[in-house]
Order: C-alpha cells, then sequence, then structure tokens
C-alpha cells in the first residue's frame, strides 16, 4: 500500500505544478482583480518612482468646505520636490501588515527609492489589531503573499487567513485589554483599561463649564480606549509588522522613513488628563528610539497638530485639516532632506507650476466618480463624460501660491477619445478671486479629427491680469452631449 | 471548525495519522477528545450540554436495562426526554414559544410578558439530540442493550464527522464499528478521499457561488424582475441540496478513511418522481428516524385511513418544526404533508404505477414535477419569515414588475450547475465513489483533477457556513 500511495502522491504533486501554471496563466489575473484589486495602487506606481508614501484615511481626508487644497499629504511632501517623483499608495483603513504586502509587490528596479510609510499610533491598539475591518483587509492580501499562486487561491477559498466574526474580534480586544496591566512609573489608580475607563464613567468628565458633560464622557472612554496601552515590543503583531519592512527596505535598499502621525494630544489631555499623554508620550519616545537604532528615518508628529486641524472632533482620528496635513507633510519633507538636498526647495518661496493626473491613483481632484477602466490611454482608467456626466475630472488649484511672475499662461495637455463627433463639447477654464470671476469654454471639435481613437488635445491660454487676487482656478472638459468622450493624461503648467 | 475550512485540512490528517497508530485500546480516547475539541471549536462551554446528555442517557440506559418491564422503565425514559427535549426547547423553541404566547396574551389583553432569553443555539443540538434519544428509545423497547462503557456511549453521541449535521446515526450501527479494529486499507483511504472530494466541490464550488445569487434575491425580491426571482428560487434548491449534500459526503468520507461507514443520507432526491419518494432520497437518515421513532409509534399506516393521514401530518409537522422554530418550518413541513396525501390519494384512485426504476420520459416528467413542487417548498424554509415568503411568491407571479436591479448570474456558474445535474443522474441511485470504481485509472485522476482545480480556483470567496449547522 505504501507504494501505491507513494505513486499516487507523486502523481499529485505533478498534477498541482501543473494546476499552478494553468492557474497563473489564465485565472490569476481575473483573481487579483476581483479579490485582490488593491495590486492596483502598487501597479499604478512607475520605476521611475523617487518617493512612495504609504498611507491610509489620514493622507487623502480633506475638510469639504474650508480646504482651499484638498491634495493629500503625500502631494504636499512632493510639492518640496519639484522635480522628483512621488507617489502614494493610499488604502483607508490598512496598517503595516498591509504595507508590508504591498511594498512586497513592488517591482524590483535600479532606481534608489524613498519609501514614506505612516505609522499610526492607534495601529498598535488591540482595538485597531482586532478590529472588524481586519477580516477584510486580510483577505484582500492573500492573494498578493509571496507563495505559488494556487496556494495563495487554495488559502483564499479555505478561508486560510484571519478570519474572525465582529462578535470574535471584539471579545478578543477586551480580554487584552482586561489582560494588559499598566505600569506607571508612578502610583496610578488603575489596573488597565476597562478600570479606567469604568472611573470615568463614574465620575465623569466636565466641560469648561464646570458641568458634567455626557458627550465628553463618552469622548474621554474612547481616547482611553484608543491611547491607554503600553506597546510590547517582543509580542505586538504591528511591531512585528514594521520589523518585516524595515527588513525588506534593507533587502531591496530603499530609504525608509517612519512618518509618526499627529495625535489630537490637546484633546487627549483636555478630556483625561496627564496619564493619557503619559502613555502616549512614552510610546511615541519608545517607537523612535526602536526604529531609529534599526536605521530609521522616524518624523515624530505627535504633537505637533493643533486641536482645531482635527477634522473629527468626537471621534479619535488622525484626519487633519489643510494646514494639519501641510504641517506633517512639512516635518516629512524635511527629513528627506539629507537624500534630496540638492532638489529640496522650502514650500515658502516653493511653487508648482506642473501638475499630471493619470487617473490610475486616489489622487482626490474632484469628480473622481467619473472614472472608468471602459478606456484608457495609458495604465487602466480614464475619466469619462456625455450622456448625463457632464464633467470631466477637474483640475482645481489655489493658484495664488504660484507667484504672478509665473502664471501668466496655462497650458493644458490631456488625451480624449471621442465615439463620434456629435458633440459640442469644450474645455473649461474658470479663474476666481475674491469679487470677480474668470469663465471661458474653448471647443474640443477643432483638435479632434478621429473618432473611436485617443487623440492628443493642447490647449495654451492666457491668464486673465485683470482678476488682481486669484485664489482658485478650475480646468475640465465640458460635455452635455450624448456622445461618450474620455479624457486621460491631464497635465497642466503654468508659465 | 468547517469542513470547508484549513483547520479540518489539518485536523482530519492528523487525527487519521494518530487514529491507526496507536494501539486498537486506546483510539476510542482519542476519537472521543478529536470530537469534544473539534465541536468546542464553535463554542467551548456548549460541550457541557453534550456531556452531560451523554451521562444521563448512559445512565438512564442501564438503569432501564435492569428493569423487567417497558411499564417500570417509563418514569426513566421520561427522565431521559424531559433532559434532552427540555434543553432542545430551552435552546431553540423557548424564544419562538415565548414570542408567540406574548402576541396571544397582547390579543387578550394581558399585561404579563414571558422573557426572551439571549441564548446561542448550540451547533448541531438539534442531530445529536436525536442521536442519542434514539438509543434511549430503543433500550427503552427492549430493541436495544444498554452500553456499559461511557467512553465508547461519549463516542457515539459525539463522533465528530457526523455529530453537528448527520447523519443521524443509530447505536447499533455505529458503535460496534466504533469498537471495531481497523485496519489502514487503501480501499477506504481511497474512497473517503474520493468523496471528500466530491462533497468540498458541490458545497463551496456549486452550493456557494450560488449562495450569493439567492441572497442577492431574498434580501431584497421587490428589487427583481419575476424572472430574476424565479431564478433565485430554483437556484436555492440547489444550494441547499449541495450544501447539505456536499457536508454529508465529507462527513462519511472522513469516517470511511477510518473504516466506519456512516449511513447515507442523500440519493439524487431531485430525481425523485413524487414527494414520497423524495423523502426516501432527502435526509435520509432524518426520515428514518421520524419513521421509525415518530410515525410507528402512532401507528403507521395500520389504523384507519382518517388517523393514518393524522400520522402522516404531524410526522411532516414535527419534522418542520425539528429544522428551526418559526412558523415557515411549520409550514414548510405541512406542505409536504398535504403534497403527500394528494399524491398518495390521487395515485391510489387513478392505480398509477410510479417505480420505474431506470430513466423514462415518464420518468423525467414526474421528477420535473416533483423538484417543482419541492422549490416552491423550499420558500418557505429559506424565508425569515411566513410574510417574507409570500413577498417572494407575489415577486414570481407578478409578471408586470420591472426589476430595478438584474441578477447577473456568470457563465461559469451555469457551467458548473449543468455539470453537477449531469453528475447528480449519472449518480442516480450510486455513490459518488463506487461509481468511479468502474472508471479507468487515467479517467479517474482526471476528474480528480478537475475537482481539485474547480476546489482551489473556482470557489466562492466569501463565507456561507453549511446551513444546517443552525439546525
Amino acid at each position: 500500500m505504501a507504494k501505491k500511495v507513494t505513486y499516487r502522491l507523486i502523481i499529485l504533486a505533478i498534477l498541482l505544478i501543473g494546476m499552478n501554471f494553468i492557474y497563473k496563466k489564465w485565472f490569476y489575473e481575473a483573481d487579483l482583480q476581483k479579490h485582490s484589486d488593491i495590486i492596483n495602487l502598487v501597479r499604478a506606481i512607475p520605476d521611475d518612482a523617487d518617493i512612495i508614501y504609504l498611507g491610509e484615511s489620514s493622507n487623502i481626508t480633506y475638510k469639504e468646505l474650508e480646504d482651499v487644497d484638498k491634495r493629500p499629504i503625500s502631494a504636499f511632501i512632493g510639492d518640496f520636490f519639484p522635480t522628483l517623483h512621488t507617489y502614494d499608495i493610499t488604502k483607508p483603513a490598512s496598517h503595516a501588515g498591509i504595507y508590508k504586502v504591498l511594498l512586497n509587490q513592488l517591482p524590483e528596479t535600479n532606481k534608489k527609492k524613498t519609501i514614506v510609510v505612516t505609522l499610526n499610533l492607534r495601529s498598535f491598539n488591540a482595538q485597531w489589531i482586532y478590529s472588524d475591518l481586519e477580516t477584510v483587509l486580510q483577505k484582500s492580501v492573500v492573494l498578493l503573499q509571496p507563495y505559488p499562486v494556487l496556494y495563495n487561491r487554495f488559502m483564499l477559498s479555505f478561508k486560510g487567513y484571519d478570519i474572525k466574526t465582529e462578535e470574535e474580534r471584539t471579545q478578543q480586544f477586551k480580554r487584552k485589554w482586561k489582560k494588559d496591566v499598566f505600569h506607571f512609573p508612578y502610583a496610578f489608580p488603575f489596573k488597565n483599561v476597562p478600570e479606567w475607563e469604568s472611573w470615568v464613567n463614574s465620575n465623569g468628565v466636565k466641560n469648561k463649564e464646570g458641568v458634567f458633560d455626557q458627550a465628553a464622557i463618552e469622548l474621554a472612554c474612547h481616547y482611553i480606549k484608543a491611547y491607554g496601552f503600553q506597546i510590547d515590543f517582543d509580542n505586538n503583531v504591528r511591531i512585528k509588522d514594521f520589523d518585516d519592512i524595515v527588513a525588506l527596505a534593507q533587502k531591496r535598499n530603499w530609504n525608509l522613513v517612519f512618518n509618526l502621525l499627529a495625535e489630537n494630544t490637546e484633546k487627549a489631555g483636555e478630556l483625561v488628563g496627564k496619564d493619557l499623554l503619559f502613555l502616549m508620550q512614552e510610546n511615541t519616545k519608545k517607537l523612535v528610539e526602536y526604529y531609529t537604532k534599526k536605521g530609521v528615518t522616524v518624523v515624530n508628529n505627535l504633537d505637533i497638530v493643533a486641536n482645531d486641524q482635527f477634522i473629527d472632533q468626537d471621534w479619535t482620528t488622525e484626519h487633519y485639516a489643510e494646514k494639519g496635513r501641510k504641517t506633517i507633510a512639512r516635518n516629512v519633507a524635511k527629513s528627506l532632506k539629507k537624500w534630496y538636498n540638492n532638489e529640496y526647495i522650502d514650500v515658502n518661496d516653493a511653487y508648482k507650476t506642473t501638475f499630471f493626473n493619470d487617473f490610475e491613483r486616489l489622487n482626490p481632484w474632484n469628480q473622481m466618480h467619473t472614472l472608468t477602466d471602459q478606456q484608457a490611454y495609458s495604465g487602466t482608467h480614464s475619466s469619462k463624460t456625455g450622456n448625463g456626466e457632464d464633467f470631466s475630472v477637474s483640475f482645481e488649484y489655489p493658484i495664488n501660491l504660484i507667484p504672478d511672475s509665473l502664471r501668466k499662461t496655462v497650458t493644458i495637455d490631456a488625451w480624449m477619445y471621442q465615439e463620434n463627433s456629435n458633440h459640442n463639447a469644450q474645455f473649461n477654464v474658470e479663474v476666481y478671486g475674491v469679487d470677480e470671476k474668470f469663465i471661458n469654454s474653448y471647443p474640443i471639435k477643432s483638435q479632434l479629427n478621429k473618432i473611436t481613437a485617443w487623440q492628443q488635445f493642447h490647449l495654451t491660454i492666457p491668464l486673465p491680469k485683470t482678476i488682481k487676487n486669484p485664489n482658485f482656478i478650475k480646468l475640465y472638459l465640458y460635455n452635455t452631449s450624448e456622445t461618450t468622450i474620455y479624457l486621460d493624461n491631464f497635465s497642466v503648467k503654468f508659465e | 471548525m468547517l469542513f470547508n475550512s484549513i483547520d479540518f485540512i489539518l485536523f482530519l490528517p492528523i487525527v487519521v495519522v494518530l487514529y491507526f497508530a496507536i494501539p486498537h485500546k486506546f483510539r476510542w480516547i482519542l476519537l472521543l477528545a478529536a470530537s469534544y475539541y473539534f465541536y468546542m471549536c464553535w463554542k467551548v462551554e456548549y460541550v457541557l450540554l453534550i456531556v452531560l446528555s451523554t451521562v444521563i442517557d448512559f445512565y438512564m440506559g442501564i438503569l432501564m436495562d435492569k428493569l423487567p418491564t417497558q411499564k417500570a422503565r417509563t418514569p426513566l425514559l421520561i427522565v431521559s426526554l424531559i433532559f434532552n427535549l427540555g434543553t432542545l426547547f430551552l435552546f431553540k423553541y423557548y424564544n419562538f414559544a415565548s414570542e408567540n404566547i406574548n402576541l396571544l396574551v397582547d390579543k387578550i389583553g394581558m399585561n404579563h410578558h414571558l422573557p426572551v432569553l439571549n441564548l446561542l443555539l448550540p451547533v448541531g443540538i438539534s442531530f445529536y439530540t436525536f442521536q442519542t434519544l434514539s438509543y434511549t428509545i430503543d433500550v427503552y423497547f427492549g430493541r436495544q442493550k444498554a452500553e456499559r462503557h461511557l467512553g465508547y456511549f461519549a463516542l457515539y453521541v459525539s463522533f465528530f464527522p457526523q455529530l453537528v449535521a448527520g447523519p443521524i446515526e443509530r447505536f447499533s450501527r455505529l458503535t460496534p464499528q466504533l469498537k471495531e479494529f481497523h485496519q489502514l486499507k487503501y480501499e477506504n483511504l481511497s474512497k473517503g478521499f474520493r468523496l471528500i472530494l466530491y462533497g468540498l466541490f458541490i458545497k463551496m464550488v456549486i452550493a456557494d457561488n450560488l449562495a450569493s445569487y439567492v441572497d442577492l434575491i431574498y434580501d431584497s425580491p421587490t428589487s427583481y424582475s419575476s424572472w430574476d426571482v424565479l431564478k433565485g428560487v430554483f437556484m436555492y434548491s440547489f444550494q441547499i441540496y449541495n450544501d447539505f449534500y456536499g457536508y454529508s459526503l465529507v462527513a462519511i468520507g472522513s469516517a470511511k478513511i477510518m473504516g466506519i461507514d456512516l449511513m447515507d443520507n442523500f440519493r439524487t432526491p431531485y430525481l425523485a418522481k413524487n414527494i414520497m419518494e423524495f423523502w426516501q432520497r432527502w435526509h435520509i437518515s432524518l426520515s428514518t428516524w421520524f419513521r421509525d421513532y415518530l410515525y410507528f409509534p402512532l401507528g403507521g399506516n395500520r389504523v384507519t385511513k382518517s388517523k393514518w393521514m393524522m400520522n402522516i401530518a404531524i410526522v411532516f409537522i414535527v419534522s418542520g418544526f425539528w429544522h428551526g422554530a418559526n412558523w415557515t418550518f411549520i409550514i414548510w413541513g405541512a406542505l409536504y404533508g398535504v403534497i403527500y396525501l394528494i399524491e398518495k390519494n390521487t395515485n391510489d384512485l387513478l392505480k398509477l404505477k410510479t417505480n420505474h426504476t431506470d430513466f423514462s420520459f415518464g420518468h423525467i416528467l414526474l421528477a420535473i414535477k416533483t423538484f417543482v413542487f419541492v422549490t416552491f417548498i423550499w420558500v418557505f424554509f429559506r424565508s425569515q419569515s411566513v410574510h417574507e415568503a409570500f413577498v417572494i411568491f407575489n415577486s414570481i407571479f407578478n409578471f408586470h414588475a420591472v426589476g430595478q436591479l438584474s441578477l447577473e448570474i456568470p457563465a461559469l456558474v451555469w457551467i458548473l450547475l449543468a455539470l453537477f445535474i449531469l453528475s447528480d443522474i449519472l449518480l442516480y441511485n450510486k455513490r459518488f465513489d463506487t461509481l468511479l470504481d468502474n472508471i479507468p485509472f487515467a479517467g479517474r485522476w482526471l476528474i480528480y483533477s478537475f475537482l481539485l482545480f474547480s476546489i482551489i480556483v473556482f470557489s466562492s470567496v466569501e463565507i456561507f457556513p453549511f446551513i444546517y449547522f443552525q439546525f
């Protein structure tokens, strides 16, 4: 029988190798697009990228009404290095465990890269480690693991990843909170998070008028649950993830930066007090020391963003308004100077005069919902207009950042694809001042003489001198017809 | 621990290797420990219920065995019934009963309400309760000698392949096999793996891929056209069949590897010519349980026709209620009873012969008729409430409704479903493992390769637990 079984095991092994080949050749890509489309974020990074920023929602969240410049932290970093190619990989709710899988997918090139990885203090907390979002996140990277593709698909089919119900995860972090005992260097009355939270719950928090405030109590409890921990460097799973990133960076010869995000320490101090601030600062200090020793450049932003720059005032997040994002970007950019001193321009004097969007990444220009994969001049996406979708992805920029002498004209280059020529689509340029505006339209038909083919569109126009204090420019394709027109590789240059 | 999980893929080989590696006298300990571990993977605390049920029925059995008459044994049987059915009632039916009593109390204007308990239904409670009850009842009637070895009895109650969703085995069939010395045999290995492979294929590739489309329809039937709702309803017929049949095959295959034969639970039920035959082919271990422990004690067919009709109705309604504490299951069971009686009386009246052995045109027509009946009755089974079931029926027969959404089922799913239907026809009155015996080596491995590749590559990535686990 042993011979029979061995013989069959050999056949099985050969079959599995064949199956792996068949799967990789004909099915893997479709599965990737279906179950792990996160890979497209990595694929959109060109080989010549110099700086790659990995972030979560902190990178792309902005204040809808108040932010003039809604661009992400990564774009602001790019402003300091106008001659370098800065890109971002942004996946909301992700953490080092996800970043390391994505970084592993970056193709090896000869060009030396700098990787800036978001280091979120809360991501070391049990509530995030055992978050119910984790199942979906883990599932999204199963196919990207560094094993044979058939094995990865097998793990996906047999649910071979960290899969738990919401209730199980809640139990996990509650157990962890209970188990983790605080070690303060001074006498502290509470043993762990539940005790501390329970005390705040029953003793309350007073507002500025000295009145007990239920909303403040709830928020204080959130802060305790979010930051009331001391990182166990030997066992914390997130530490292991960051360690893996460090090892990968060393192997691939990358410059590695950990961008330790700002937390609302002002609010934490006001609601809970110095003990919570002590924990936040202690964890930060230890993280900075630990990774600096490993050769990583750690940018400590913990308390550099003021309370008013935190968008979510009733929750613990790292979502910043424009000034907050810019402050962090400046800090990161300064840390990059040691590698790119010649390319660095201080942002006070800096002006970004060229802009480009290939619509492949989460670059928060407006009208991003028009992105489609039906047509693309390059990559896989373009902006689709027509049939009720009148506005393409639009470029919006605080033009007052650019010196007067360098914004006399604006040049637009883009690729367009028209399904037929029955339209009167036009390219619109809008410039807004404090009390005045300039709006002009330029028909595109004269430049597009082919149908169902990509053609280049070029437009150079002088910017109005009449508007004395222009603070905003808006550029977009306007198509009210029933003809579909796609727009791709949209570049803008001020001269 | 689900059969279609990495945990089970590791667990089963470890248990099998240890089973054959250790001396026979210790094997029951290994299997019992493995079975309890298997069960505790769901919720550790609920293993206490199995242990308690085991201990009570074990001692009730021994005590009953010592008593000479049924009359003397009756109090002990009652103790066993009260404990087992009481536990089942508490966890499964109490909330249903209290909600309905509260509704009634509201109607008559009283204020007193029974509380609703927040208890999680222990996985497989209906299955192991019926299994252990069959033993106690058999001892009571003197059909079975009481087991004197607590370990083997505990293993009979909790044997992991069939613990959570059957097949519901009888003591006289399973325990002698558990006690018997089994050698590792290539034939058992081969047949066991074949059954596991086919079982996983129909569960993970067919049932789970259909499940997401069925869920779309049942979650929002009014958003789809009547044709789409009809498609969803028919898809459910295949989903539940493949889900439960797949589970049963993995259970039978897992036991087979260790040399233990579990009873077949399905024999191509959708090829049945009438409802009576359908129930001889669907969930056979439960149907025979109800036949032996409810239908026969009620008098079976050796009573007046009206009493017999009543017995049939009782059996089907109780069978429906066994599945779940909801009016939908009661209606589901009752409908089977009604159709069964109509078919039986019509056949008797017209003296129709429906016992064709092979496929004929008549057989195909009758099978389609039965399948359509069964499919529409499943609507009650799948719906969360009677109202939801009527919404589904309304959506099917509202031909003018224009769906806001469209049910797009990929070609691959249709192809796999067609392949399954074809294989089910080929398996008419046969089992997958024996069918392959007649196929040459290369052909067999071609089939294995297809099944294995499909399981890995075409399985749904969503999580759909076995439907019958909730019972």
